[in-house]
């Protein structure tokens, strides 16, 4: 048995990219996923650097539970579709005022379904077929108003059914507790559905609260569950103003104004306020740094969990 | 503990929790969903009274809460602290694909609209749907729940006649479709359907025959024209309207002193 000689092992590439190398991904009309859950998880470095590129009619695939950083997507202009089955902020925002006001002046076109729809969706993009069959729907107006979605009779018993087109996405943006510098990222907690926005994107790339060594990671490869990030961004609260399970929780004032903004443009079609907050959080901050200064430590120091 | 709280009467919110908690059978499956706290407190008073193997989930975990003292309440289906009574995690996505499980399952739902079949919507109001009047909140898992869970209860905070209507403009969770009591398993759909339908006024169910929607019992000083009255469509009425069972003093301390010690459910 001969050892083995460590100058013939080849190099492993590090995944560890900025934020412009992430970004080079997209161009204007792509289908762009934002992972996370409601009011935890998003990625919202890059949901703020979208909007400051000034990216355009972009499909927007949300969680099965979307939160406010679609929303704020959808009332910054980027957005021409969205895919969700809801946008809000529970007790915050019932409705997610941004998407309610543009929804209403048919200012983006809504795909409608509901969460099982959503996963049978991904599911078919994962599978690389053209749609997933469901039975739920069947006898509600998810066919009419999304005319999408298809019933049809199942070949094998004949059964009625409805056919979820396949949702292919074409960058998927996620945020994590750690990874390592080879892509191999880990939650606290049970990482909500981003496994399977993961698996029905050609890309993904993930901000991490840290990342860790390859040896922190063995420790644990159950809790690996994505695999293969093809990019992995440093990103020390970069879900503020939503919380990150195991690091910080989310930043109710924050959030609060947010919502007042985008309901004085959603109810009385005032567009100063929501103007300010994009350019007070969004447009000035020159990167995340200045974003968390703007913020402060005594904000950002408050979110801890327990 | 003192019983002295007891002599408070129970509130609304309170009976219209109990009237949820005694549909439940124990070994059932349910969801403890955030900011709802009539049906938090429906399921939680039928596990912690008497069923102990019911399967309780909560912020997306099997959570182990028999022998909590007091149960802390959570604004937001996110919380993490709401996760440390986990046995087990629910990954979002196996939640809602795999459906096994809902056999056992009860499902408790809102509405904007609800007609007399009990058929829901949680989209809009509006005649075209890519331009509403009201926009939603859309009908997040609510559509297959529906479905799959072995019942649902439709669960409101205000009872009239702009939520219960003649016909919903969208039918995002289906009901009895048109009326007979095959109108689901003739779409092949296997869950049970809607049972209750609780409002702060009443609870209704539906007939056995035609699955119309009919008035079972009224709340403690509410009449039977107040409940017609408020009532966007005809409701079957029978001959004698009970007045809703209140929960008992044992139900009402554990509501009180390990379920909802902040109030929630006193709140006016």
């Amino acid at each position: 048995m001969s050892e083995v000689d460590s100058n013939d092992v080849p190099v492993r590439k590090s995944r560890v990219i900025d934020m412009a190398q992430a970004l080079s991904h997209l161009s204007n009309g792509m289908t762009v996923a934002i992972g996370g859950f409601i009011n935890s998880s998003h990625p919202m470095m890059v949901v703020r650097e979208i909007i400051k590129r000034r990216l355009r009619d972009l499909t927007v695939v949300g969680a099965a539970s979307s939160g406010l950083e679609i929303d704020l997507l959808i009332a910054a202009g980027v957005v021409k579709k969205v895919i969700s089955p809801y946008i809000g902020a529970e007790g915050l925002a019932a409705i997610g005022p941004g998407f309610r006001g543009a929804a209403e002046r048919g200012l983006i076109e809504v795909f409608e379904l509901d969460e099982a729809m959503f996963y049978a969706g991904l599911r078919a993009a994962a599978q690389r077929v053209p749609f997933n069959p469901w039975r739920s729907g069947v006898g509600t107006s998810f066919p009419e108003i999304n005319p999408n979605i298809k019933v049809f009779k199942d070949p094998c018993n004949g059964e009625t059914l409805l056919a979820i087109p396949a949702i292919n996405i074409d960058v998927a943006f996620l945020h994590a507790a750690t990874s390592d510098i080879y892509g191999n990222v880990q939650y606290v907690g049970h990482g909500f559905g981003d496994r399977a926005i993961y698996a029905a994107s050609d890309l993904t790339f993930v901000q991490v609260e840290k990342i860790v060594s390859n040896e922190e990671i063995r420790k644990d490869p159950l809790r690996t569950a994505i695999p293969g990030a093809d990019g992995i961004i440093r990103a020390h609260f970069g879900s503020h103003p939503y919380a990150s399970p195991g690091y910080y929780i989310e930043d109710q004032a924050h959030i609060k104004a947010y919502v007042a903004a985008a309901s004085a443009w959603a109810k009385n079609d005032d567009q100063g306020p929501l103007n300010e907050y994009i350019q007070k959080w969004i447009l000035e901050p020159q990167n995340h740094v200045e974003y968390l200064e703007r913020v402060g430590l005594s904000t950002l120091l408050s979110l801890d969990e327990y | 503990m003192t019983k002295n709280n007891h002599k408070t009467a129970a509130s609304i919110k309170e009976i219209m929790a109990t009237v949820l908690a005694r549909d439940l059978v124990d070994g059932e499956w349910v969801e403890v969903g955030a900011n709802l706290p009539v049906p938090r407190a429906g399921v939680l008073l039928a596990h912690l009274t008497r069923g102990p193997n019911m399967t309780v989930m909560i912020a997306m975990t099997k959570a182990n809460v028999l022998i909590e003292p007091v149960i802390e309440e959570f604004e937001l289906i996110t919380d993490q602290r709401a996760m440390r009574w986990a046995e087990a995690y629910y990954i979002h996505n196996d939640l809602v694909e795999n459906m096994k499980f809902r056999r056992k399952g009860v499902f408790f739902a809102g509405a904007l609209q609800i007609d007399p079949y009990g058929n829901s919507n949680l989209i809009g109001i509006g005649s075209d749907h890519q331009k509403l009047k009201f926009r939603g909140p859309g009908a997040i898992g609510v559509c297959n729940a529906t479905v799959m869970n072995s019942r649902f209860h439709l669960v409101i905070n205000s009872h009239d006649k702009r939520i219960l209507v003649t016909k919903c403009d969208f039918i995002s969770a289906y009901g009895w479709g048109s009326g007979g009591s095959d109108a689901r398993t003739r779409l092949g759909l296997p869950g049970g359907g809607p049972r209750y339908v609780v409002t702060p006024l009443c609870v209704m169910d539906f007939e056995e025959t035609t699955k119309r929607m009919r008035l079972k019992s009224v709340h403690p000083g509410v009449s039977v024209e107040e409940v017609i009255a408020k009532t966007g469509f005809e409701l079957v009425v029978p001959s004698a309207v009970p007045q809703t069972e209140l929960p008992t003093d044992h139900e009402l301390h554990v509501l009180r002193h390990r379920i909802d010690v902040r109030g929630a459910l006193r709140q006016p």
